[in-house]
């Protein structure tokens, strides 16, 4: 671009070794499947660092933790009303119809990620003082080609002081939005977003609703993006309202939440309390995978422990509410001998 | 103001017609609870003189209910005024536009209220002056949302007109936009984007040698002695009309 002139090329070859150091956080916080070089990088640095939200093993037990209920997935939503349509199917139709909604049900539980906060931008490319006093308002400069990634585009702002710099990353967003509005995103983040007002919200158990506002309203890697779902996430554990996300695709993102600040008490209780043992003994592995120094984890890898046992030892060594885990265990465990004896 | 001229019409009516003193709903005028006040203070005296009646005929003062509903809204609709006249019901419910033929026009009048004079028949909201239109109150705006669908009714089903709706929408939206009313919202699926931010356009550029260094942007920024030959030649050049020496500046 013509504004940044001679010196960018000059840059460029200073440019590419900086982003070496940081491939480690960068690579970890982008979303592959399988076949990416970053995923790959992952595997092989999962023995060594920190096991990341996209693993493959750690996306497995998210989604055998968020569960499949057809019924709350594709329930009525408030919309124009048009008379209902019947149709009449054998067995096999009826299972064809059901495999395609369960395959359209994973579509719509798919993840979204959850990364790191973004590093704010604040790179001054120039400085021409002589423009000084010549503007009253700031300038900003878009690149809009249609075709180039919207992480990619140039945004820089001249500032009437004469300062060429790059755009914040408030301002990119808002002229991303302005250039390429999309749909559900405001150009001006809504007050439901304040403290105050999430406050109304949680209280009418819209967690649901507002975490799908949030991801058509923010980036994922933005502040108010990882603030929206981290105050959400905690209002659920306080008053354990963890049945609002299952089945959607939010509940993994809580689960990892949960886990990796090892608050996962509630969650536990909960989900023994509705009988749900596979659930249970996925969030203990996840736990494990997540803090293999823990003594369960060491534990559970000495002896091969399966099921109840798994929770046993969890609850015995890493838990703080051992009184209520242990009687949800014995409730479950009456209640399976009672069915069994009948 | 509205609420003397509805004073006014409900005293002359009350005169016209004895009979109608003790029916203290009449839909088109507010009851003010004043106005029954000032019934029982005159009853026989105003009906029958015939001098015209004081230039301000007396404000209700003691209650100050406008403004007391202005800060809170949604307290007039715990009120027991508010379930007597409306009940269970929508504010609109049962009110009828006067129109001709079968059809109502498409669109309903464009304000109750212009200025000091209010239209006859007005709409459910402008015949209530205790009913605030705020973001607030999220009952009233319920009232004007379709349950089932979750749309807003057009005017002609409520009838309001169209400087109400317009307020109304806005208030609607408000709300939605502060978490006080629940509406449905987009699904928004995140594309595979790439979110490393390793792109020159968003990653650290290292600043240019000159900002690093201090040094001046363009190098004529600052002074620039030239070099001496040309200070020669320029002084040999006007070397009658020069002044005293003086140092560069």
């Amino acid at each position: 671009m013509a504004a940044l002139g001679a010196p960018r090329c000059l840059w460029r070859c200073a440019a590419a070794p900086l982003g070496l150091p940081r491939a480690g956080r960068a690579l970890a916080g982008s979303r592959g499947h399988g076949q990416d070089a970053g995923s790959e990088a992952d595997k092989k640095e999962s023995h060594a660092t920190k096991p990341c939200f996209t693993d493959e093993a750690v996306q497995s037990l998210l989604y055998k933790m968020t569960g499949l209920d057809l019924q709350k997935i594709f329930r009525p939503l408030k919309q124009e009303l048009k008379p209902p349509t019947y149709k009449l199917m054998t067995e096999s139709e009826l299972a064809e119809a059901t495999r395609k909604a369960i395959q359209e049900a994973k579509e719509l539980l798919k993840m979204s990620p959850v990364l790191s906060e973004r590093e704010p931008i604040d790179d001054v490319l120039a400085e021409d003082r002589i423009l000084e006093g010549t503007e009253t308002a700031k300038y900003v400069f878009t690149d809009i080609t249609y075709s180039t990634p919207h992480r990619e585009r140039f945004i820089v702002v001249r500032e009437p002081t004469g300062v060429l710099r790059k755009a914040t990353w408030e301002e990119r967003d808002r002229m991303i939005q302005v250039y390429f509005p999309r749909e559900g995103r405001k150009l001006v983040p809504p007050p439901i977003f304040k403290d105050e007002n999430l406050l109304t919200v949680f209280r009418e158990d819209r967690h649901e609703d507002i975490l799908n506002l949030c991801i058509a309203q923010f980036e994922p890697d933005s502040a108010n993006y990882i603030r929206v779902h981290h105050r959400t996430y905690d209002d659920i554990d306080k008053h354990a309202k963890y049945h609002l996300l299952r089945s959607t695709r939010h509940f993994g993102g809580m689960v990892w939440y949960l886990v990796n600040r090892k608050k996962t008490d509630g969650l536990l209780i909960d989900m023994i309390q509705r009988n749900l043992m596979d659930d249970a003994t996925c969030l203990v592995s996840l736990y494990h995978i997540l803090h293999p120094d823990c003594q369960s984890a060491k534990a559970a890898k000495d002896q091969v422990l399966h099921g109840v046992d798994l929770i046993k030892v969890f609850m015995k060594t890493e838990s703080n509410r051992i009184g209520y885990i242990e009687l949800a265990l014995q409730a479950y465990q009456e209640a399976l001998a009672s069915s069994a004896a009948l | 103001m509205a609420a003397s001229r509805g004073l006014v019409l409900l005293r002359t009516a009350a005169g016209n017609l004895p009979w109608l003193a003790p029916l203290r709903r009449l839909f088109w005028a507010q009851t003010a609870p004043a106005a029954s006040l000032l019934r029982l203070q005159h009853p026989l005296l105003r009906v029958f003189s015939t001098e015209a009646d004081p230039a301000t005929p007396a404000e209700p003062v003691a209650f100050d209910t406008e403004s007391r509903f202005k800060e809170k809204p949604w307290e007039y609709l715990e009120t027991e005024e508010y379930i007597e006249r409306y009940g269970e019901k929508p504010v609109w419910f049962g009110y009828r536009r006067n129109h001709k033929g079968a059809i109502p026009p498409q669109k309903t009048r464009k304000t109750c209220i212009r200025g000091k004079k209010i239209a006859g028949n007005p709409c459910p909201v402008c015949r209530d002056q205790k009913l605030h239109l705020d973001y607030r109150n999220v009952k009233l705006l319920e009232q004007f949302i379709c349950s089932h669908t979750g749309v807003t009714f057009h005017p002609t089903h409520t009838g309001v007109c169209m400087k109400q709706y317009k307020r109304l929408t806005q208030a609607i939206d408000k709300a939605r936009d502060h978490g006080l009313l629940s509406f449905r919202i987009p699904w928004v699926t995140l594309q595979d984007e790439d979110y490393s931010n390793q792109h020159q356009a968003v990653a650290k550029t290292p600043p240019a040698p000159s900002l690093q260094s201090q040094a001046p942007w363009y190098s004529w920024y600052e002074w620039q002695q030239p070099p001496e030959k040309d200070i020669a030649r320029i002084r040999k050049i006007y070397k009658n009309y020069l002044k005293e020496e003086t140092g560069p500046a």
